[in-house]
This record gives C-alpha cells, sequence and structure tokens, in this order.
C-alpha cells in the first residue's frame, strides 16, 4: 500500500535524510523540523513517517538508538549513517536534475508558445 | 549494496519488540499534547488534537511493521495455516485433487522415465548420431549385414562415409587357463574403436598388423571381466592370457559403458584378422557374413548417403543370382534405429497413452479448482471487504494450489518408484534397457511444474477477478463462465478417455486372441535341453554326433521321460534362429517350376522321429519318419499342410519326390532328391503374431554332417522341470562334465514371446482405467456442484408441482450431454488414433465395431452412475429445505 502522502514519492524519504543530516533526531523533531524549515507548507502525516523512518533504518540508511529527549523523557533517535550519507548525497543530486528539469520545462513552455 | 542486504539479513533475524514501538508512538503524541498545552489548550483538548493530528495509531503501527523485511514471510504462514484449515474443513475436494495429481505425475513420471531409455537414450559413441549401421536385407534377413566378397569394394569405393568399420559378431569362448569361465567374444576390424568413438580406459587399440591374419594375438578385455578376473588392476595390461587353447596378449580396457553395436553381450573383443584375399572363395564364395557400421562425413544425411551408396548396390547386384536378385535390397540406417526401431512404436504408444492421462489429470484438478473457487465467490467478497487486497487473495489461492501441488508430488513420486518397479519386473527382454529405466529428476520436475501450472492457471482464475459486490448480496453463488469452462473440461476428459479406452480394448481383444489361438503344438509337459558344445573339443562332425547320440539316448533312460526327440530349432518363435528357404528353391519332380521370386520363404527344420510325438504334431496324411529310416541312405521329408496344400494342390503329396537346388554352382539341380513321407499339421512358426510361413521336416539321420550346428534336445515327461532338470544334468556331466547345459519348459519361453503384448496390453489397460476413473470422478463433481448450484431452484420448481421424475430427468440430463459429446468426440479421435495401433494388434481390426460398442457401453454405464448419484441426491431434496437454503 502506498503512504498517503501529497509529496512526491521518494521525497518523503529524502527530507528524512537531510534533516536527519544536521544531527541524530528523535521523530516527532523531524516531522517538527520540516515543518518549520518549510514554513509549515509541507505537513508530515505522522501515518507516513513512521514507516519511512522505519523502512530507511531496515535499508541501513539510518540507524536508532534509545535517548533522552530534552525533556527527560525516553526517546527513539535516529541518526544517518555512512551508507546514508552516500544515498543522500545520490539522492540529492538527482532532485538537482530533476527539479532543475522540471523548471525549465515549465519556465520556456510559456515562451515556446508565445 | 551490500551492506543493505546485511542489514536486512539482521533485522530478520532480530525481531524488534512491539512495545519499543508502542513507546515511540507513545512519545510522539505526548509531544504533540506538550506542544498543543504550549499554545494554550487545556491538557483534554491539547491531548484530544493530538491524537486527531496523529491518525490511526494502529494503521500507524501496522504500517511500520509492513516495512519489515519478511514481513510477508509471516503472512505465508498465516495463508498456509488458513489453507490447511480449508483442506481439514474439505477433506473429500483435498483427497480427489491429491489422488489425482499422484496419479498423474507418477504414471507420467514413470513411462517417462521408462522411454527417455528407449527414445532419446545416448550411444556410448562420440557424436553417436552420426554413425549408421549399413547392408543388405532380404527376406531372410531383414537385419543389415554384409558379406565378406563385396564388403571391401564398398568400402573402397564408398563416399559418403568419413570412415567404415565393421564386426563379426561375438560366439562363445573359454579363459582355458586355471578356474575356466566361458565368455562371449566378438571380433571386429581395426579401426572398429576409432570408428565409433570408443576410448579405451586403459591400454591401446589393436595396431593394423594385428589386425592381420597370423598377426600377433591380443585382446581387449572388458571392464566387467577386468573387474571379476583382475580386480581392477592396471598389471593386466601385456599379460598373456588363454582363449579357446591360443596365448593372446591383453592391450587394453573397454570401458565401463561399452556395448557393441548390435548389443551382443561381449566379455573380449578380439581383432578379426581377415584374410581379405580370401574372401572371394570362402563360404560358397560369398565371403564371410559382416556387420558394417560406418560414420557420416559432416553435412552429409541417412537418405543422402543410402542414395549415394546405390551406385555400389547396384554393381554388386549382378553377382547375385538372377533368381533371388530382387529380394535383395541395400539398407542404411543409424545405429540407434537398427537397435531401437521395434520398440519405438510401443514407446510412442505409451507416451501418448500418458500424456492423455496427465492432460484428464489436469483437467480434473482444474475443474475441481474451478468449482471450488466458484463455491468460495462469496468468501473471497467477504474477505476482500474485510480489506484483503487483490495481491494477497490472490497469493491465498497460489499458496492452497502449492500446496496442494507438492502433496500430489510426493505422492506421485512414491507412486512412480513403484510403478517403475513393476514395468521392469513385467517387462520383456525385447524391449532394450528398459531394466536399467530409473527415476528421472528432471522429469518429475517437470511434471510436477505442470500439475502446479494447471492448479495454479485454474486456481488463480476465480481470484482474479475482481470480487464483486453482487457476490456479497447474493443469496446464490453462480458463475455462468465457469460453469461451461468446467463442463467443457469434464467433456473433454470424457472424449480423451473414450480414446484410452478404444486403445486398451483393442490390446486386450489383440492379446486375448493371441493367448487363445493354436499354437499347432502341445507346450505343456515339454522341456528342451541345449549343450552349447565348444568346438574346440569337438573339432569333427562326427564328434558332435556322437555326443548328442549319446545324450539322446542317455535322456531316454530317464524315469518319467516318454520320449525324446532332436531338432535345430522351434517353433513357434520366428525371430531366433531356424533354417529357411525360399519356396522357389523347391523342385517337384515332374511339375512345372513357379517363377523365381515368387512363394515367399519356408521354414526348415531337421528332425528325428520323435519330433513329432513329444510336440504331438498330427501326422494327416502318410507314416511319417520312422526310426529305422535314421540308418537309411535315402532323404526323406515330411511337408506342413500349407506347404503341401500349395505344392500339390490335388492332395498326393504322399510318395512325391523334391529336389532342393545345390548353391555351387547356383541352382544347380544336383542336390540330394527327398521323398515326402507326410503331410504334419500346420505349426505356427513365424512368432505368436506373424503369418505362418509353409514349412517343411527333413530326416535327421545318424551322420554327423546333420549334427553339426545347432541342436535342441525335446523331452516328453509328465514330471515337473525342477525334478527332472538335476536328472538330465547328471546325464550330459557324464558324458562331458565342462559342457554348459540350458534347460527352460517349452510352455515358459512360448510365454515369454507374449510378454511384450502383455506388457502392452497391460500398460495400456492400466492408464485407460487411470483415465477413465479420474473423467467419472470430474464428472461427478460437476455434476453434484450443479446440482448443489441449483437446490433452491429445485425447490421453486417442486414447489409449483414438478415431480421428482423431472427434478431427477433435470439433473441427469446435464451430465448426459457431457457424456455424449464427449463419447461422440472420443470415438471419433479414437477411431482415428487406432491406425497408429494397427501394428500391435493381432487378428483384430484397428477399426472393430464390438470394441468400440463395448467402450462406449462401458463409459455410458459408468458415466451415467456417476450422474445419477448426485441426481438421485438432488431428487430427494425437501422443497422446503431448498427454498430455505442458503
Amino acid at each position: 500500500m502506498p503512504p498517503s502522502t501529497d509529496l512526491l514519492q521518494g521525497t518523503l524519504d529524502l527530507l528524512i535524510l537531510q534533516t536527519l543530516a544536521l544531527g541524530p533526531m528523535h521523530g516527532w523533531g523531524v516531522a517538527q523540523r520540516i515543518q518549520q524549515v518549510s514554513n509549515e507548507v509541507l505537513q508530515i502525516g505522522q501515518g507516513s513517517l513512521y514507516p519511512a523512518l522505519h523502512r530507511l533504518e531496515y535499508k541501513g540508511w539510518i540507524q536508532s538508538g534509545w535517548g533522552s529527549s530534552e525533556n527527560n523523557r525516553r526517546a527513539k533517535f535516529y541518526s544517518l549513517t555512512a551508507t546514508g550519507r552516500k544515498q543522500l548525497e545520490a539522492e540529492l543530486e538527482t532532485w538537482e536534475r530533476l527539479s532543475s528539469a522540471i523548471g525549465l520545462v515549465l519556465g520556456t513552455v510559456p515562451e515556446a508558445s508565445a | 549494496m551490500i551492506n543493505e542486504w546485511l542489514t536486512r539479513i539482521r533485522f530478520l533475524v532480530k525481531r524488534p519488540k512491539t512495545a519499543d514501538l508502542d513507546d515511540e508512538l507513545q512519545f510522539h503524541v505526548e509531544q504533540a499534547t506538550a506542544a498543543n498545552i504550549a499554545a494554550g489548550m487545556t491538557t483534554e483538548e491539547a491531548r484530544r488534537r493530538a491524537l486527531i493530528g496523529f491518525g490511526g495509531v494502529e494503521r500507524a503501527r501496522e504500517q511500520c511493521h509492513e516495512q519489515r523485511p519478511g514481513w510477508w514471510l509471516g503472512t505465508v504462514a498465516q495463508d498456509v495455516r488458513y489453507a490447511l484449515r480449508g483442506f481439514r474443513r474439505n477433506p473429500v475436494f483435498t483427497i480427489t485433487v491429491i489422488a489425482t495429481l499422484a496419479l498423474g505425475i507418477g504414471a507420467t513420471t514413470a513411462v517417462f522415465s521408462v522411454v527417455d531409455r528407449i527414445l532419446f537414450r545416448s550411444l556410448p559413441y562420440a557424436q553417436d548420431d552420426r554413425l549408421v549401421s549399413f547392408g543388405l536385407v532380404q527376406s531372410l534377413e531383414k537385419q543389415e549385414f554384409t558379406l565378406g566378397a563385396f564388403f571391401y569394394e564398398w568400402r573402397d569405393n564408398q563416399r559418403p562415409f568419413a570412415a567404415v568399420t565393421f564386426e563379426r559378431g561375438a560366439s562363445a569362448c573359454s579363459l582355458t587357463e586355471a578356474n575356466p569361465v566361458h565368455l562371449q567374444c566378438a571380433e571386429v576390424a581395426q579401426n572398429f574403436l576409432p570408428t565409433l568413438g570408443i576410448a579405451l580406459e586403459l591400454g591401446r587399440n589393436f595396431l593394423p598388423e594385428e589386425d592381420l591374419p597370423n598377426g600377433p594375438k591380443v585382446a581387449l578385455i572388458s571392464d566387467g571381466l577386468w573387474l571379476s578376473r583382475y580386480n581392477r588392476d592396471a598389471g593386466v595390461l601385456n599379460k598373456s592370457i588363454e582363449i579357446d587353447g591360443h596365448r593372446v596378449r591383453i592391450v587394453g580396457v573397454l570401458p565401463k559403458d561399452f556395448e557393441m553395436p548390435r548389443l551382443q553381450p561381449t566379455d573380449v573383443v578380439l581383432p578379426v584378422a581377415l584374410d581379405v584375399a580370401a574372401q572371394p572363395t570362402v563360404n560358397s564364395g560369398l565371403g564371410y557374413p559382416l556387420w558394417a557400421f560406418a560414420r557420416l562425413k559432416p553435412g552429409v544425411s541417412v537418405a543422402e548417403a543410402k542414395a549415394e551408396l546405390e551406385p555400389l548396390f547396384l554393381h554388386m547386384q549382378q553377382w547375385i543370382p538372377p533368381q533371388i536378385r530382387q529380394d535383395f535390397h541395400l539398407q542404411v540406417r543409424s545405429i540407434r534405429d537398427r537397435q531401437m526401431e521395434e520398440a519405438y512404436l510401443v514407446a510412442w504408444v505409451l507416451l501418448g497413452a500418458v500424456l492423455a492421462v496427465l492432460l484428464i489429470a489436469c483437467a480434473n484438478v482444474a475443474s475441481l479448482f474451478s468449482a471450488r473457487g466458484a463455491a468460495r465467490q462469496r468468501e473471497l467478497a467477504v474477505r476482500s471487504a474485510l480489506g484483503a487486497g487483490r495481491a494477497r487473495l490472490i497469493r491465498q489461492t497460489l499458496t492452497e494450489a502449492i500446496l496442494l501441488a507438492v502433496a500430489g508430488a510426493a505422492a506421485g513420486c512414491a507412486l512412480a518408484e513403484i510403478l517403475l518397479r513393476v514395468f521392469i519386473a513385467i517387462a520383456p527382454t525385447s524391449v532394450p534397457f528398459l531394466a536399467q529405466a530409473r527415476l528421472d529428476l528432471r522429469i518429475v520436475l517437470f511434471t510436477v511444474l505442470v500439475a502446479l501450472l494447471c492448479a495454479a492457471l485454474f486456481g488463480i482464475l476465480p481470484a482474479m477477478e475482481k470480487p464483486r459486490a453482487a457476490a456479497l448480496a447474493a443469496r446464490q453463488t453462480r458463475s455462468g463462465a465457469h460453469a461451461r469452462f468446467r463442463r467443457v473440461l469434464v467433456a473433454a476428459q470424457i472424449a480423451v478417455s473414450v480414446v484410452l479406452l478404444s486403445g486398451a480394448g483393442l490390446l486386450v481383444r489383440s492379446f486375448w486372441n493371441l493367448e487363445q489361438q493354436s499354437l499347432g503344438i502341445e507346450t505343456r509337459h515339454v522341456l528342451t535341453v541345449r549343450v552349447p558344445l565348444n568346438w574346440e573339443r569337438y573339432p569333427t562332425d562326427q564328434a558332435y554326433f556322437d555326443f548328442f547320440a549319446r545324450a539322446e539316448a542317455a535322456l531316454r533312460r530317464l524315469p518319467g521321460v516318454t520320449a525324446v526327440g532332436v531338432s535345430d530349432s522351434l517353433p513357434p518363435d520366428g525371430n531366433s534362429w531356424h533354417n529357411g528357404g525360399r519356396f522357389d528353391d523347391l523342385f517337384v519332380a515332374g511339375r512345372p517350376h513357379p517363377p523365381a521370386g515368387t512363394g515367399g520363404t519356408v521354414v526348415e527344420r531337421s528332425v528325428t522321429p520323435d519330433y513329432f510325438r513329444v510336440l504331438q504334431i498330427p501326422l494327416l496324411e502318410g507314416k511319417g519318419f520312422t526310426e529305422e529310416e535314421r540308418t537309411s541312405s535315402s532323404d526323406f521329408m515330411i511337408l506342413s499342410k500349407l506347404l503341401a496344400a500349395r505344392l500339390f494342390p490335388q492332395g498326393d503329396a504322399v510318395g512325391q519326390h523334391i529336389q532342393l537346388p545345390t548353391y555351387r554352382p547356383y541352382f544347380a539341380l544336383n542336390g540330394p532328391v527327398f521323398t515326402i513321407v507326410g503331410v504334419a499339421g500346420n505349426v505356427k512358426n513365424a512368432g505368436l503374431t506373424g503369418q505362418d510361413d509353409p514349412e517343411y521336416y527333413t530326416l535327421r539321420r545318424n551322420r554327423g554332417q546333420e549334427w553339426r550346428g545347432h541342436c535342441v534336445l525335446l523331452l516328453e515327461t509328465a514330471l515337473p522341470a525342477a525334478v527332472v532338470a538335476p536328472w538330465v544334468r547328471s546325464q550330459i556331466a557324464q558324458l562331458d562334465a565342462t559342457a554348459p547345459v540350458e534347460i527352460e519348459t517349452l510352455h515358459g519361453q512360448v510365454s515369454q514371446l507374449a510378454d511384450r503384448p502383455r506388457f502392452e496390453t497391460a500398460l495400456l489397460g492400466f492408464f485407460a482405467l487411470c483415465g477413465l476413473l479420474m473423467a467419472v470422478i470430474g464428472l461427478y463433481g460437476v455434476i453434484s456442484f450443479v446440482a448443489a448450484q441449483r437446490t433452491q431452484e429445485i425447490g421453486v420448481r417442486m414447489a409449483l408441482g414438478a415431480t421428482r421424475l423431472d427434478i431427477l430427468r433435470l439433473i441427469a440430463a446435464e451430465g448426459v450431454r457431457l457424456i455424449v459429446l464427449g463419447g461422440v468426440v472420443g470415438l471419433g479421435a479414437a477411431l482415428a488414433a487406432a491406425r497408429l495401433l494397427k501394428s500391435l494388434l493381432y487378428n483384430v481390426g484397428p477399426h472393430d465395431p464390438a470394441i468400440y460398442a463395448a467402450v462406449a457401453l462401458l463409459l455410458a454405464l459408468v458415466a451415467l452412475a456417476a450422474t445419477l448419484i448426485p441426481a438421485r441426491a438432488a431428487m430427494k431434496v425437501e422443497p422446503v429445505e431448498a427454498l430455505r437454503y442458503e
């Protein structure tokens, strides 16, 4: 079953990896972070966040460990692995190419029709 | 990539705890609640909002679980458990499917394993498909041979072959040293092994100089002899052994899988050392008989090779006397064909029969699965409504199909092993290599795959359909398309089993004819005694005669032996050695001679007077041979009734004279003149199924030259063979302690001739019954399913006044339609297919109406029973219950 998200397929993984690149973080933190950085545009549904985190962990791109949160609660922290870092670089590159290509198409279509 | 897999495997082993996931999700909700409180909500409201924001906790948890690698493995276990529960609930379905699969897989595997050895066996020669056997055939010898007088001319002038070689056959020989053993020694040309592409296990092939007359005597020994006599000692090379009194040096050991192209058993291979220059003068100028083999040049086909040899054959024909020239033909065929040609038809018939059985089995499984699928539409619809995805439903059905196929395959393999043993036990020795048949893993896999495919395909079809909401609501589950499909399957099964049954019926009828026919001789209470004498020990004709005359007298004295006859050959086997001639070789004194090349062949036997008494062949005219005539100088002859009728249509045979031509010069009429002293009853003499040949008997007189060669003693005794045999052995041993003695009952030998038709009949009969059984199960299943589906309709009809008989007719009509359709199609196919069986049949035409009528009747009875049982059940349905049904 595909995760119900408005985001482009696969971009959620990219966002999580990018967020975790800053340092270890728990699930709540990742969601808040993405929401804040995107100026509240990207709302991450918890229903898709946790499956995505688990999926990435099973792939070995991130790892998890239990630690204490800011308010001293036991929380599960995720951090990027070496493989994950490589994966992030690769995905960023792909994203750059893709978005610039889309940008080109969107930018040139009106001109061409004019 | 490797890292990723390692991680996956690690997680597969280490199961994350459910509590951890709960903690994690709990933490999230608490954080959200805390954030909401910070935003100024009450604790209650903050928590409520947080939970709403989170969405379905349970769903998130499920989805997290599903991310786990190997998660689907758990669902497989679930599917298996579910399937097993279903099977337990429905044991009839389960057992029927497994039994059908087991029968289909078992029978197919066993038969494939057998015919694989016959049809597709590779010969133990390099590039065996390029090897051919070539030579002449004629009415007296239908396996190609060549003669020394022209072989070398052919060899030197042929173009289609890269190499030509020959062998001179294998004959009995003895290792005459300490611990003497009887062996078979084959004589081959120097280039025999290289031409066939046989690599020696040890040592070297003969050198050209060793293949010359009076060359150094060398031998190759078989792997079996190397093991049994020399314990695989490599020092056997250059060892000197004594064969039939000659010192021979071992130069090599043959490979383990070595066999002669004509499959003669062989222990020792010797160079033939043929005197080429003498060939046109020895053996009445014919040269010694040789069996020639050749390797085709690349790109030359067997047919092309034959065409290219034709000029050589035509040239050679000048040399055959014109009287019999037309009887000779050139034959070129692959070695495989020479070995197996006669087994091909049986193999293909078996293969066809077993494929038909497999077809019926698959159709049965398909129809069972389809019926089950239709019955489960509601269940599938419910499961779909409860959230099972399409893939999950298909996987569930597939799991069931695989489980059943695996169970069926396991049972099938066990059955195949049993069947194969039975085949080997009942198989005649005339089907080569059958005894070596083993279960072939590839074949097992193939049949399992076929069964799996048909189960999976037809199991999945109903699951593939999008479960309709209608199926949920429907009070009745019906599926028109499936029902039609199943009916077609059942009709097809009936048709195929009609084909099988007709074939089996024809073979049974033919076998019955074979067993019931009169052989013209009495086979019970007759023992045959053969003593193959060593030619070295008995160098003269007189020595032969002396031995056998003394043996005859000694056996006569045995208690319980009432008569002893001697012959050179025995009926009814037409393939084992017997003397023969041509009808136009018989010159009746004072009568015009029939045109040359007409009349076919005639069997000749040289017998003592008691031959007729032992075999109880009646003398119809004349007094026959007498003991006194054995010392006479005149020649006497007895004709078979058939021969007498052809030579003397007026019935005045006795007292007439017949002269045989001599062969040097050819057809010179200076041979002995025989006086006809009797006409004997006809005797089956060309095998059990063959067309009988005319036959004549000459009196075996007390002269050495009439006793040399083949000689068989016949004993008439009422005592069991086990009692008489030791007496016979001791009598012979008193004459010559080293002479081997072979004792058999004539009844046993005749029964062996029927082995092959018995084998064919038993096998095809077995398959036909399997096929019928499965087709009937299929029919029963479909009719009872139809009846169950129409229960409600039956209730309505009965409520509206239909009688029980109307209901019976309604349901039975469905079955009768299928039986008639399948039966008609099947009979048509059977009539067409029966022509293939023609050469296997004896005294019954391939379109024998009685057989087809019997098959139709049998099918109608059994199939009607399969229809009436469920139809009767439907008839007995209580209308009120039927209306409430479902």
